[in-house]
């Protein structure tokens, strides 16, 4: 087995007793003590919860009674996602002693499907707010060069599956924050179609935007999770009354005979991209022609026109949710979280209407747009990590990102590595398909995952 | 790029927000205002939509695929 296993190597070892569950948790423990102070993946670890669960998954196992391919998976979570009995600060001097007393729904599918949790991972504050080095915990850093952000707000399991210090995580999308971290950690990440996942237990950001989702170092690994994470949930309201289809079966079936769009104006135009970032798009689209797929160009409204909407939707319902804090604690908020969530409280209920309006609007558009092919691509994000700066800023608002059109219109994303950049950094692609159609996504990114040597390179730590 | 609302304009929206910067925080804030009221005149559109152009009230995705081919 190598050093660091995926999902699917470490299950297939563990079916063996090749190694223990208690085996491959001490393992990763040992890694985390290593790696982490560098690194600052975790806010907490739990290390008598991590054995007690690999203990219960290793007499399954010794029972010839595994729950599945998740039984004995060390994982964590991203600290906004609750986790009873264990505290869940969202990164914030607000939430620092929270400690809730029931299981978000997605936590408890996946300890249902045998787990391991090892702790709490950094996130931006409230999913927003960062990277922000005057908050109570640091920042993750970008375990391929850690003078560099890991992008967020998904930070800790970006940073925690890239340094191999977990075999995959949880995280949450409200305009990139699965993918954007998967792209500039090097990792794979999918946020599914709206609904797809609980977002019960979760701590919002949104209502409408939010997706939950997750992290691991291969797309059949994001699928494993995928599945456990799936499926209705009466106490999420947006939770999709759809059936869970297998996000694995199909994984190997290529993509000869599918119709790609590539949205050439995202990343020539719009925001345009370094050399690495394009390089790595025109190999993504050799790649899909080589394996049989038909590249076809897609025009989609600009990027600026979903980021107007996104944008404001985004900081107007947070805003709403912050609000009684905003008006008697901005102070304790970290700089960044403040400034952005600042601008909800001065838009108007009738412009929010308008961006609502809006939304409808981008969501005809897309679809009219996607009526003859199967699946877009597009740039991830328009460089590789960026350094840390000095100082907390405010939001770029002058460089609309490429995750946020499909916050809006809610269909499922993901960004797999494209390859990497001249200072050994990855850069990420991004495949979106049409709502709940995340086999076919699953099965596109594997593809490309699979003739690419990418997943052969880890940071060398 | 320069906001096109004034400075006591823009002071008087955070007071109506209810919210309490300070007044560094309050200039820098109002150094992203231009971008957020670029975005606004997009949301708003050069004309006025159609009563019937409806907001997305209950979010639900559009153009569904049944089987996730």
């Amino acid at each position: 087995m190598s050093e660091v296993p995926t999902i699917a190597e470490a299950a297939r070892q563990l079916a063996r007793r090749a190694i223990s569950p208690v085996e491959l948790t001490r393992a990763m423990q040992q890694r985390i003590e290593r790696l982490d102070p560098a690194i600052n993946a975790f806010i907490l670890q739990t290390p008598e919860r991590a054995l007690a669960d690999a203990s219960a998954a290793e007499t399954r196992f010794m029972a010839g009674a595994p729950l599945g391919p998740l039984d004995g998976i060390p994982i964590a979570h991203k600290d906004i996602y609750n986790t009873a009995g264990i505290r869940t600060t969202a990164h914030s001097r607000l939430l620092a002693d929270n400690v809730p007393d029931a299981d978000a729904t997605t936590v408890a599918k996946l300890r249902a499907a045998g787990t391991v949790m090892l702790g709490k991972l950094a996130t931006h504050e409230f999913a927003i707010g960062g990277p922000d080095f005057a908050l109570p915990w640091p920042p993750a850093r970008n375990p391929w060069n850690r003078e560099h952000v890991t992008a967020g707000s998904s930070s800790g399991t970006g940073a925690a599956v890239a340094a191999g210090m977990i075999l995959g995580g949880t995280g949450s999308d409200t305009g990139g924050s699965i993918r954007g971290p998967a792209a500039f950690c090097g990792v794979a990440g999918i946020k599914p179609t709206y609904g797809r996942c609980s977002r019960a237990g979760v701590l919002p950001l949104t209502y409408s935007m939010d997706h939950t989702g997750p992290l691991a170092w291969t797309v059949e690994d994001c699928a494993l999770l995928l599945q456990a994470m799936a499926g209705h949930d009466a106490a999420d309201p947006a939770s999709a009354n759809r059936p869970v289809p297998d996000f694995t079966a199909g994984l190997r079936r290529g993509v000869a005979g599918l119709r790609i769009g590539l949205v050439r104006h995202f990343h020539e135009t719009d925001q345009k991209v370094n050399p690495a970032v394009q390089q790595a798009i025109d190999r993504a689209v050799a790649v899909y022609r080589d394996q049989g797929a038909e590249i076809r160009e897609v025009t989609l409204p600009s990027l600026f026109e979903f980021q107007a909407c996104g944008f404001l939707i985004l900081v107007t319902e947070a805003f709403a949710l912050h609000e009684p804090w905003m008006r008697t604690r901005r102070a304790e908020y970290g700089r960044t979280m403040a400034a952005r969530v600042s601008y909800g409280g001065l838009i108007s209920g009738a412009d929010y209407v308008q961006a609502l309006r809006r939304r409808r609007e981008l969501c005809a558009a897309v679809a009219h747009a996607m009526e003859d092919v199967d699946l877009l691509l597009t740039a991830a994000a328009a460089t590789e990590a960026t350094p840390f700066l000095p100082e907390p800023t405010g939001p770029q608002l002058d460089k609309p990102g490429f995750y946020i059109p499909f916050n809006v219109t809610g269909q499922p994303a993901m960004t797999v590595c494209g390859g990497f950049g001249e200072g050994g950094l990855p850069v990420g692609i991004q495949l979106a398909a049409k709502p709940f159609a995340e086999p076919l996504l699953l099965r596109a990114a594997h593809a490309f995952e699979a003739v690419t040597p990418w997943r052969e390179r880890r940071p060398l730590l | 790029m320069k906001a096109r609302t004034t400075e006591a304009d823009f002071a008087a929206l955070i007071r109506h927000a209810g919210i309490s910067p300070s007044e560094q925080q309050i200039a820098e804030l109002y150094e992203g205002w231009a971008w957020i009221e670029q975005m606004l005149e997009r949301l708003r559109g050069p004309s006025p939509r159609p009563r019937e152009a409806e907001p997305a009230h209950v979010f639900v995705p559009l153009a569904v695929v049944e089987d996730g081919r």
